[in-house]
């Protein structure tokens, strides 16, 4: 059940190469619509091949990087955008192309356990979208999805600390959580960062250190809960080995069955 | 282009002309010259230059016109399309993937020319040193090209002789089959590596002092290697002339520590190196290593061993010492694992012994390379240490990339007489990324049902513990026994490291068992007649299993040792008890230069039953792997009443097997190499069973069956086969021979 | 059956503590002396902490700390050597860990979808 390959035989049989530009758009364009994306960049890509100095095949370069981009075919989407933005620098699609470039890696990362290498090439194309066409509307929908990845980062480096926080590696955990307080002080995890040096420092006996992490944390995170526990455990009433649910049997479950760290 | 220039212009408008596909505002914005601003002459130079960098026009001129300024330009063609002709060895898409060109872009005359020479060079690399490719370009309409190389792949050139010249210690036969590079012989088209290929000769060179230097030759040097075409110019004639020098010998070695907390003595204990032995470069690197991984368990901190070798020609022996010094003082800033997109980070970092913070020591690391690409999740994973954010701080990048770790299958059975069956298996070795393994089997098939649940956690609570769960129920037709069987099962294991080798596994298993006559009814002895008699048999058992496995992190890669002892009490509460013993030992080594292997393995096993008896199911039976040259339940005791010739398996078995695995000499793409084994084997004691009324036992002493035969391995895609060919020396005459058997070949 | 010991971190040695001197020496003299500290603190002028741990691995128990070493050089206001101390396990408090963790629920892939991502593994072994 291959893709019927398009070269060649265009709509109805005849060779693509008779039929002008607007015809193979307009062909491109109803199979966008019928959601036949990848045969509709193939076509896109054909307006490219055989009329490259029309109006067309500037428009189609663009729709053939969107195209591909809802086929989830990430690769041809780079690689489509990345000609627009060379052929067309100054193109006001240019913009939307550098930001689709940056989407292509975006819609890659998910769950926070995985992958970090995509996370810094989307930061990366994220920046020069917004560097490059800060008046753009792209450029504000790429600072959300930017303080997203960066959030995303942030995470990672949390994870790995307490990885080592619950192997009692005290300092691997302490440098891991000052990366994200020094860093990454924008994202949404700064706050437990804090409380974890907190813990870490009162594990070492450091307690100097732990009521100055305490201190930042107070100052600018006051609501949260991480500032109750970190206020909890430096004066002394820490939280007690028997909370509710404590037993093995449901810290087996919690880490085994549900993937929990803890 | 002539450009004259005053000291500096002043445009307050520029015109380009020339260009067709590319936009003004693109020209402009290479160009960077805005409307009124004063541009010097080296701004209009640079100017030019950036439009000229751009790689999108065949030429530029920048032309200053009074107040205008004109920039002309004629664009590259863009490219239509690319085609090969004339190419049989290398297919179109191959040569595709090599060519910068592609359809669609700017078409640059250099570039073609890079590729029509990248080209040439991929059919050197084939051998075909007389390829010849030339780019044609074929005008289409609208500035576009058709790239058309013509490819003219001339004749393969192959090697016809291979001449050692000033060897006298080996044969030249014995060098030729060291060399990569191979003559020409009567397989010469299935073989590649006797094309004639520039830098095979070079890494030939390498082999042949590597060969040299692992004998103790350690002045050995190629002087010249020449190669003259011969005169029909379809072949060479190779010549590598050689100078062999002496063998040398281990003189006296010793350790001296120049690190304070170090003892030298303790340090020689660990050596195994002799004065008197062959010098062999990795017999010193075998000792470095076993004093480095010493230093690592007294933890030692950078510690690391230099060998100063000094030569004495006159009774030709190296004398070597080891200098135990203080190495760099760096440490591991950070460990960074990348390209995981389905396995979780803790998996990874799991395998690590090291943290963020210690000491580096690349042995570890290696170490801990070798633990990420055992666990099986990735096609391949590198680490590599770079410099972190100062000078004495590393950062260890783990580069993964992942493979499909999931298999399900789908069957379908229909028969007659028990219609439709559904057979589904699911397995998956890194479930959800977190390492684990899971198994999941529902299959009605009529023969066999089979519904089976088994789950593996590696790390259990973040622990270097194996945590086990088996859940499973079974109905088997067994095909060469007159008896079903029914079973189920539940077990939960646990398996951790005792010492640094040894691991100790714990197990609680329920199990329930059942033997029914055949669907097919054939005739039985009274003895299975007995065990169906007794129906459905609960058996509760704790047991546990001893390890120790020498290879886990044994310093010689060539020596491996594995022993095993296990034992399973059941009774508690079951309708029968009973103590069942296990143990295993197999030992190996790699001799004559790691390409033969010797394989020594012992395995025994009882069954004594303190209440209730022992049925055929429960009673041991020797698998295909352990009796070469018999049928499955082949040999071992038999109920031959009633007519019947049922094989009953025994309460006791011993086999002990004795295998040389070798190259057959072929090269090693065919992945083909030889072995031969010698078994003895023997299963005996039928338990309490020989007093079932009308039971006639036969073969129930413990008379040991002796095997020899010979083995083929072959690697093929689907896996390691294994072809036995056996012959029986001494054996019962109710035994069941089988000279030839075919299975999956199995590290031990 | 063995217990076995790990060590983790590192702690400058007698003499090489022995060559920095209070009031003296700065943060640049003292890294280049005792090399980089394991970790420090969060604020500035938080002082250099020099960490060495052994981990007591036995059986299916968890790894247990049985013997830390902790050298803390601190410094004053304008970077330079105030005191060295030595802390050790003791001087340590165990602290129970929240279970919490900041987690914004991204639209990561559900369960199915990553089981069915990974497969196509083929298991000869089946045969």
């Amino acid at each position: 059940c291959g893709g019927q390959s398009t070269d060649g035989l265009g709509m109805g049989g005849e060779p693509i190469e008779s039929f002008t530009a607007e015809q193979i758009y307009g062909r491109a364009e109803f199979e966008m619509n019928r959601r036949k994306y990848e045969r509709a960049a193939e076509y896109f890509g054909e307006v490219e091949r055989l009329y490259p100095y029309s109006e067309w095949a500037k428009r189609a370069l663009i729709m053939q990087a969107f195209a591909y981009h809802n086929d989830k075919d990430y690769e041809n989407s780079r690689s489509a955008a990345q000609r627009y933005i060379d052929f067309y620098p100054t193109d006001d699609d240019a913009a939307y192309a550098q930001y689709l470039l940056a989407l292509s890696y975006y819609d890659q990362i998910d769950e926070v356990g995985r992958d970090q290498g995509l996370t810094f090439q989307a930061l990366q194309s994220l920046r020069t979208v917004i560097e490059r066409y800060p008046e753009s509307d792209y450029a504000r929908s790429s600072i959300l999805k930017f303080d997203l990845a960066f959030d995303h980062l942030a995470s990672k480096e949390m994870e790995i600390g307490r990885y080592y926080l619950k192997r009692k590696h005290y300092t691997a955990a302490i440098n891991r959580f000052r990366v994200v307080v020094e860093d990454f002080q924008t994202t949404t995890h700064t706050a437990e960062a804090l409380h974890r040096l907190v813990e870490s420092y009162v594990s070492l006996g450091l307690t100097d250190e732990a009521q100055t992490a305490g201190a930042i944390l107070g100052y600018n995170f006051q609501s949260t809960e991480w500032y109750e526990d970190s206020y909890n455990l430096l004066t002394g009433q820490g939280l007690e080995m028997k909370m509710f649910g404590d037993n093995w049997l449901s810290k087996i479950y919690r880490q085994m069955i549900n993937g929990k760290w803890l | 282009p002539d450009m004259a220039f005053s000291q500096s212009y002043r445009f307050n408008s520029v015109q380009v002309d020339g260009n067709a596909r590319i936009e003004t505002g693109t020209i402009l914005s290479y160009a960077g010259i805005a409307r009124g601003q004063s541009v010097s002459a080296a701004e209009l130079n640079d100017a030019y230059q950036r439009i000229v960098a751009s790689g999108l026009f065949e030429t530029v001129e920048i032309v200053p016109r009074g107040g205008t300024l004109v920039i002309n330009v004629v664009e590259y063609p863009t490219v239509n399309r690319i085609r090969f002709e004339g190419n049989r060895r290398l297919k179109d898409d191959a040569l595709s993937a090599i060519v910068q060109q592609q359809p669609r872009l700017v078409f640059s005359p250099t570039k073609a020319e890079q590729d029509a020479a990248a080209i040439a060079q991929a059919y050197a690399e084939q051998g075909r040193l007389s390829a010849r490719v030339t780019p044609r370009i074929i005008r289409r309409s609208d500035n576009r090209v058709d790239l058309v190389f013509e490819i003219f792949e001339g004749r393969n050139s192959e090697i016809n002789r291979i001449g050692i010249v000033g060897n006298n210690v080996y044969s030249d036969r014995r060098l030729r089959r060291v060399l990569e590079s191979k003559q020409a012989g009567l397989l010469r088209q299935l073989i590649r590596r006797d094309t004639f290929v520039e830098d095979r000769l070079q890494f030939d060179q390498q082999v042949l002092r590597d060969f040299y230097l692992s004998r103790g030759y350690i002045d050995f040097r190629t002087t010249a290697v020449n190669s003259e075409l011969a005169r029909e110019r379809d072949g060479y004639f190779i010549t590598f002339n050689v100078q062999e020098g002496q063998q040398f010998k281990f003189g006296n070695v010793t350790v001296v520590s120049e690190y304070p907390e170090a003892d030298a003595a303790v340090y020689e204990s660990v050596l195994k190196l002799r004065p008197g032995v062959v010098y062999s470069p990795s017999l010193v690197e075998n000792a470095i290593a076993r004093m480095e991984t010493l230093a690592l368990r007294e933890g030692l901190d950078f510690l690391r061993v230099e060998p100063q070798i000094t030569r004495n020609d006159r009774d030709l022996t190296l004398d070597v010492e080891f200098v135990l010094t203080k190495g760099p003082r760096i440490f591991v800033e950070r460990i960074d694992v990348e390209g995981n997109t389905t396995t979780l980070d803790r998996v990874v970092r799991n395998q690590f012994r090291v943290v963020e913070g210690d000491p580096f020591n690349p042995r570890q690391i290696r170490e801990a390379a070798e633990r990420i690409r055992a666990l099986g999740f990735f096609e391949n994973a590198a680490v590599n240490a770079r410099e972190g954010s100062s000078p004495d701080q590393v950062v260890v990048d783990v580069d993964v990339q992942e493979k499909p770790t999931g298999s399900l299958s789908f069957g379908g059975t229909y028969s007659t007489n028990s219609g439709f069956g559904l057979a589904v298996s699911f397995s998956e070795t890194n479930f959800l990324g977190r390492g684990q393994a899971v198994q999941l089997t529902l299959s009605g098939a009529s023969s066999n049902r089979t519904y089976g649940l088994q789950f593996r956690e590696p790390a259990f609570l973040g622990r270097d513990v194996t945590f086990d769960f088996d859940l499973g129920y079974s109905e088997t037709e067994t095909d060469n026994a007159p008896y079903d069987t029914n079973g189920g099962r539940f077990g939960l294991g646990l398996t951790f490291p005792l010492a640094e080798r040894s691991r100790l596994n714990l197990r609680y298993t329920l199990e329930m068992s059942e033997m029914v006559t055949a669907v097919a009814n054939p005739v039985t002895g009274n003895v299975v007649q007995a065990d169906i008699a007794q129906g459905r048999v609960w058996a509760n058992s704790l047991g546990y299993s001893y390890t120790y496995d020498s290879r886990t992190s044994g310093l010689d890669p060539n020596k491996g040792f594995l022993f095993e002892f296990g034992q399973d009490y059941a009774g508690l509460g079951g309708n029968t008890s009973y103590i069942k013993t296990e143990a295993r030992a197999v030992a190996q080594t790699r001799i004559l230069n790691e390409e033969v292997t010797l394989r020594a393995s012992v395995r025994g096993a009882m069954l004594n039953y303190t209440k209730g008896r022992s049925r055929t199911i429960d009673r041991f039976a020797l698998l295909e792997d352990d009796i070469r040259g018999f049928t499955p339940d082949g040999i071992g005791p038999r109920d031959i009443s009633n007519g019947a010739n049922t094989a009953l398996g025994g309460n006791m078995v011993a086999v002990a097997s004795f295998e040389a695995e070798f190259p057959l000499g072929l090269p090693e793409e065919y992945g083909i190499s030889g072995g031969a084994f010698y078994d003895i084997s023997s299963v005996w004691d039928v338990g309490a069973s020989t007093g079932i009324p009308g039971a006639n036992v036969i073969g129930n002493n413990m008379s040991a069956r002796h095997v020899i035969g010979l083995s083929i391995f072959w690697d093929t895609p689907i896996g390691p086969l294994r072809f036995n060919f056996s012959k029986a020396l001494r054996k019962q005459s109710f035994d069941d021979e089988q000279v030839f058997n075919l299975s999956i070949r199995s590290e031990f | 059956c063995a217990e076995r010991i790990r060590n983790h971190g590192y702690v400058p040695t007698d003499d090489d503590l022995s060559q920095i001197t209070v009031g003296v020496d700065t943060r640049d003299t003292v890294e280049e002396v005792l090399g980089a500290p394991s970790t420090s603190g969060v604020a500035d002028a938080s002082g250099f902490y020099y960490v060495r741990s052994q981990f007591r691995h036995f059986a299916y128990l968890e790894p247990k700390e049985i013997n830390r070493e902790l050298v803390a050089v601190t410094f004053d206001g304008d970077g330079v050597v105030q005191n060295i101390e030595r802390y050790g396990l003791e001087d340590g408090q165990t602290v129970v860990l929240s279970r919490r963790v900041t987690t914004n629920e991204g639209d990561g892939d559900g369960i199915l979808q990553q089981l069915l991502r990974s497969l196509g593994n083929f298991v000869p072994s089946t045969l």
